[in-house]
Formats: C-alpha cells, structure tokens, sequence
C-alpha cells in the first residue's frame, strides 16, 4: 500500500480533482436526497440558518416509500402517474422519432431550396421552449383559441383541449412533439449522410425496391445514431418539465401530472413543500430510469452481436 | 431526481452564504416585492419611491408574479435572501410566519397602534397572538354585472341563486352569468350555503359537509339549467372570465375590486357608469381577502423596512391607491376621505366588505386551495359529483394539509 502510493502518488495527484468535483457535485446532493426519503423533513423541520434553529426532522425508516408505494391519491396516486408517463413518453417519442425520420429523409434528396426548409423546421428547436408552451396554451384555449376557432370555422366540435380530461394530455403531446422533432430531424439527417450512396447505387443496379432499400440500408445505417436519439429522448422526455408546467398551468391538472411534475409540485408549489416525498420521487424516478437504461442497452448489444 | 438535488444543493449553498446577518446597522436599502398586476403596479412603484424619497432610504420594486410569489419568496427567505418586505397575500401571513420567514412586529410602532384598521384585514396579521404584518389593502368577491344587459333584460342583480336561474332566460342562458372554475370561486357557493372549509375551533376538517355538497351541486345546477357558462380549462378560465365580461359576452360575473381597472378597458365598459357591484347571494358569502405587508426574518433593513411599511400603509397612501386604483383601504380613516368617498369601485364594494365571511388565520390557510381547486373543477365539468369531490378533498386535508385535524 505504502510503496504504491509511493510509485502512483503523481496519478492520484491528477485524478483528485475530479474525485472532489464529482464529490461536490454528484455525490453528496444524491446521498443527501436519498437520506430525506427517509425523514419527515419538509418546510417547518428543516434548519434555519436566518433564524439560527436547528433542523428538527427526525428517521421514519420506509414510511415514504410505502405512503407512495401504496398509490394513495393523497400521495401522489404513484402507479397511476407512473403509467400515465410511460404513456407521455412513449407516445412522444414514436412520434418524434416517426416524424423526425420523415423530414430527415425528404431534407437528404436533392431539391430546391434545400437549405431553406431546413432552417424552417429547425425554427422550433431555436425558440426558448417557455415561448412555444405559452404560444400552444394561448392556441389551445378552448374559447378564444384559434385551434377551436378552426374546428368551429370547418364545422367541427370545439373540444376543451386542457380541461381535466385526457384530451388535456393529447395536447400536451402535441407540444412536445413539436418541440422536440427538429432535434430528432437534425440527428438522423447526419445519419443518412453518412451512409454511403454506392450502397443505394449497388442495390438499385440489383433491382431492390425502394422500401428494400429503406428497409435494408437506411435503417440498418441508422442504428447508432437511432439508438442514441431514442435513449435520449426517452430520458428527456421522461423528465420533461417545462412543457407540461407551462402549457397546463401551475394549477397542477391532474390529468397531465407525470412523476417529475408531482415532485415539483410537492417540493415547490403543493400544499406542504413537502421535501420528504418530493425526494422520494426523485428516488423512484432515478431507478426507473436506472432499470430501464440497463435493459436497453443489453438489448442493444444483443441486437448487435445478431447484426 | 437530479433536478431536486441539485435545488437541495443550491439551498445549501444559499444557505451557507446567507448566514450572520443579524442585528448589524441598517443598510438603507429596501427591496421590496410588488406582487400587484401589470395595472396596479405603477401605482405602488411611484408610491414606493415617493416614501422612500421622504424617509431617506432606498427603495428597489420589483414587481413579482402572484402566482409565483410565495414559492419564490419561500425559497430566497430560506436561505437568507430575497426582499426585505413582501406585499403578502392575507392567507400566507400565518404560514410564513409559521416557518419562521418573516419577522415578529410585535414590539415595533408597526403593532402599537392599529385601532384604524378593519377588524377583517387585521385579523390575518396575528399569528399565535403575535404581530406579523400591516395590512395594504382588503378585498372580497362581489356580483359584477353589466347594467345595460341587465336594464334591456328587465332584470335586477339576483339576490338568490334561484333568482339568476329564473332570469337566466331573459338574459341569453347560459351568457348570463360567467363562473370561474376555480377554488376561491368556490366559496361564495360554500359561504353562503352556511359551509365551511375547516372548523378551527375543533380542528375538524368539514370540507365535506353537506351544506357544502348542497353549494357544489347549486353551482352545477347554473351550469346544467343553462344560467351559467364556464371555462373547463383551469388555466385560462380566470382570463376567459374577464375577457368574456368585459367584452359584452356575458351579463354577470363573480370577482374582486382588483379586476375593475382591467375591465374599464374592455368594448363594454367605455362607459364606466354600466359597471354595475351588487352583494352576492347568499348572507355574508364573501371571503376575506386582500394584502398586507411583512418584513422578511433576517432583513439587513430592519429600520428603513419598518419605515417604509409606515409610510405605504398610512391613511395618506392609502387614500391615494383608492384614487386611483379603486382599492378598498384597510384604515378606517381613510374611509373618511372624500376622495374614497367619491370612488366608485370603493363606494360601490364597501356594502360587500361589511358582509364577509372570515377565512381561517391558520398556517394551512394559504393551502386549502391546492385540492379543493381540481375537484371543484371536476364537479363543474360533470366528472364527478359534488360529495365524492368534496370527500377526495376532505382526505387530502387530512393527509397533507392538516393531519391533527379530524374528519367530521
């Protein structure tokens, strides 16, 4: 031990630094906000530094978990919110990934004003997301909205877009995909250009049919950068905030509560600023999260290894 | 997960710099949150500056968004930063002070004399038999309505809910009256219907009475006889409210003296003399409501603080926001100025405040809302019925808000 310290202290002499500022930085804020799951602490218990009192939260053990385990609605109703984000992430995703491929291979043909198009629909992915969501709520308000104001003009029902219905989610949806489909377009247009063309020009000469080739070239020449974008965007949209917060309003609607925006809302917003559950939730999300990137990523390699 | 770290991160960090402080001298500069609308606050920025210009001290006004208000504030304060006075809504009075964010007045001239306030407003400045706050300005909800529409219809205001019910026909359906969805709205329907949200006395949660059932199912009942209209979507229903009043849409709605500077400028209101204040139906069916100042726990401003408070809360000032705002003044005094006197918004609201409900001077106060606000709207949408509503609402009281309290 004495001698390698000895022999390596110039190695740890560098590494230091990113110990300390991963420390700082990763670290101690996670051990800190697993250890509040496991207390009372909330607005009246923790320490006052202003008023010089002591933190007077105390160990509850479990009780956290099993209060949200147990999908009470007072706590959050956690299954019910969980399924509703796998279902908010999923459909966003598709989405985003479906529309984004479509654009990215209209942009990869030659055509005129090429670059023009592009800057059109890279214009979401430029405008602050708080902007859009303000825009989207002003265009989903069911009296004055100029959506229902075109339903109503071509003789459609005129439906509350962001009532406490899940209609209220569909739009929410919408937002998102519109936010997020230049980012999905941009991504796998870099892909499609970097495929070779010999490989179309060979498989053309072969008599392959366009879905052929799509099937056979594009999508197998995409894989890595599919696999990136879509574990990105699950990530990111599993913890998208702002667009639910802004586009349905501090008032919190229940129909669009996923996990993220639950645990704002007892941290920040909600009746008690409860900081126990709150970190409770970031617990439960930071595992999902965990699990699921674990699953995808031998699921990813397994595909290769068939590839 | 790593969004709430990092806040716990940044509140320590905040709260490792904020310390100390304490008795040292006074910095002469006040930073004071203005959580008034885009109208009002021109009022109470000239205001500030004005006081601070006769008292020696600095004043810097921001004006912060009332929703996000007490969330921001409760942050800042609790690491040691944010204003040094918070124009804070009557019902946070008891929370803050609860949590120890704002600052005992108790033995300041703020608390010796305040004889010249309202018994309501003043109410909310005590929390646990100390002093915590001045009051700024009170307010309730009344009946607004629209009097050419009501003239042409050949109606009076209704004093009863069954009344509008039997005019809503003459005045369109369901254009007569405009209800917003959401849980302050609620309380004129629960008040008057002789229901309450707590009995503090008891520490019982009665949320779920049946006087409160009964007042749920008469809001829907306006909406389901076609006497009312709503807006379902909760976060633009309080603006859809307004625009559809002030534009001539509707004939009523139920609000606050706040909103008449933003309906005189609306196609119907041209003429400010069709603005019509009527008492809600009902006995003594509108919330307190209204503003007071607070000083936050830590200031490094505590005189120039106090001196500011004085000076934006006196009879004087006061006189001036009614003038021009058509705020109603917390100070009996004030009352007496001619200039109150010949307001119109003042005038035609001071029956109203005579006849309010008082609201709970509890911590939880502020936080009644957060539940009693989705259920409210699921009742007005049809989704579920008033006393499963009320019997979610009264389980999460129980659960979240006030957990020594019993269900009864």
């Amino acid at each position: 031990m004495r001698r390698s310290l000895e022999r390596h202290w110039y190695a740890y002499a560098m590494v230091a630094p990113v110990v300390v500022v991963l420390a700082v930085l990763v670290l101690y804020p996670l051990v800190q906000g697993i250890w509040f799951t496991l207390t009372d602490i909330n607005e009246s218990t923790i320490a006052n530094p202003v008023l010089d009192r002591p933190a007077s939260y105390s160990f509850v053990g479990l009780r956290n978990y099993l209060n949200v385990l147990s999908g009470d609605s007072s706590f959050g109703s956690f299954w019910s919110t969980l399924l509703r984000t796998i279902i908010w992430t999923a459909s966003c995703v598709v989405l985003t990934y479906g529309v984004g491929l479509g654009l990215a291979l209209l942009l990869n043909r030659p055509m005129r004003a090429r670059a023009l198009y592009r800057v059109l629909l890279i214009l979401p992915w430029a405008v602050p997301v708080f902007i859009s969501a303000f825009a989207w709520k002003f265009m989903f308000n069911s009296q004055f909205g100029v959506i229902n104001q075109l339903l109503g003009a071509v003789g459609l029902g005129q439906p509350v877009w962001l009532g406490q219905t899940d209609l209220a989610l569909v739009a929410v949806v919408i937002v998102n995909v519109w936010v997020g489909v230049p980012f999905m377009m941009l991504a796998l247009l870099g892909g499609l250009q970097s495929i070779p063309a010999d490989l179309y020009e060979a498989a053309e000469v072969d008599g392959a049919t366009p879905w052929q080739r799509f099937r056979d070239i594009t999508l197998p020449g995409l894989r890595s950068v599919s696999s990136t974008v879509v574990l990105l965007g699950i990530i990111w949209t599993f913890n998208m905030f702002p667009v639910i917060y802004l586009v349905t309003g501090p008032a919190a609607n229940p129909n669009t509560r996923i996990l993220v925006t639950y645990a704002f809302e007892r941290f920040f917003s909600g009746a008690s600023r409860d900081y126990a559950v709150a970190s409770t939730y970031g617990v439960l999300i930071l595992s999902v999260l965990l699990v699921f990137a674990t699953f995808y990523r031998r699921a990813l390699r397994r595909q290769e290894a068939f590839a | 997960m790593r969004r709430t770290a990092l806040v716990i991160a940044g509140a320590l960090l905040l709260t490792a710099c904020g310390g100390g402080g304490g008795s040292a001298a006074d910095s002469g500069k006040v930073v004071f949150w203005d959580t008034s609308g885009p109208n009002e606050h021109p009022v109470f920025d000239q205001l500030a500056k004005d006081c601070a210009g006769k008292g020696g001290y600095t004043v810097d006004v921001q004006q912060v968004s009332f929703d996000q208000a007490l969330a921001n504030y409760k942050t800042a304060a609790q690491g040691g930063q944010g204003p040094d006075v918070l124009r804070s809504e009557v019902a946070w009075v008891a929370q803050l002070a609860q949590n120890g964010l704002i600052t005992d007045l108790t033995d300041t001239d703020l608390a010796k004399d305040t004889s010249d306030f309202l018994d309501g407003p003043l109410g909310s400045t005590k929390y646990n038999g100390k002093t915590y706050a001045v009051p700024q300005v009170t307010d309730t909800l009344a009946l607004l309505y629209n009097k050419k529409l009501l003239a042409d219809a050949g109606v009076q205001p209704p004093t009863s809910w069954d009344e509008l019910k039997a005019d809503a026909p003459k005045l369109g359906g369901p254009k007569a009256i405009f209800l917003n969805n959401d849980a302050y709205y609620a309380l004129p329907f629960i008040y008057g219907a002789g229901g309450d949200l707590l009995d503090v006395a008891n520490k019982k949660i009665v949320v779920n009475s049946a006087q409160n059932v009964q007042a749920l199912e008469t809001a829907k009942g306006l909406l389901d006889a076609k006497a009312a209209t709503t807006a379902l979507d909760q976060a633009n229903s309080y603006n859809n409210m307004k625009a559809a009043f002030s534009a001539g849409q509707v004939a009523m709605e139920i609000d606050g003296p706040w909103t008449v500077v933003d309906l005189l400028k609306g196609d119907a209101f041209k003429d400010p003399a069709n603005l019509g204040v009527a008492l809600l139906p009902g006995k003594d069916s509108g919330p307190v409501g209204g503003h007071d100042y607070v000083v936050r726990q830590g200031t490094k401003a505590k005189t120039s603080a106090q001196k500011f408070i004085q000076c934006m809360s006196s009879t004087e000032s006061q006189v001036t926001v009614s003038k021009k705002l058509g705020l109603l003044p917390t100070r009996k005094s004030a009352y007496d100025s001619p200039d109150v006197k010949s307001q119109p918004t003042v005038a035609a609201f001071e029956p109203a405040i005579k006849q309010t409900h008082p609201r709970p001077w509890v911590p939880a106060g502020a936080q009644l809302f957060d539940q009693l606000k989705i259920d409210y709207a699921y009742v007005l949408s049809g989704q579920k019925d008033a006393k499963t509503a009320l019997d979610e609402v009264a389980k999460a009281y129980k659960d979240q808000v006030v957990p020594d309290y019993t269900v009864g």
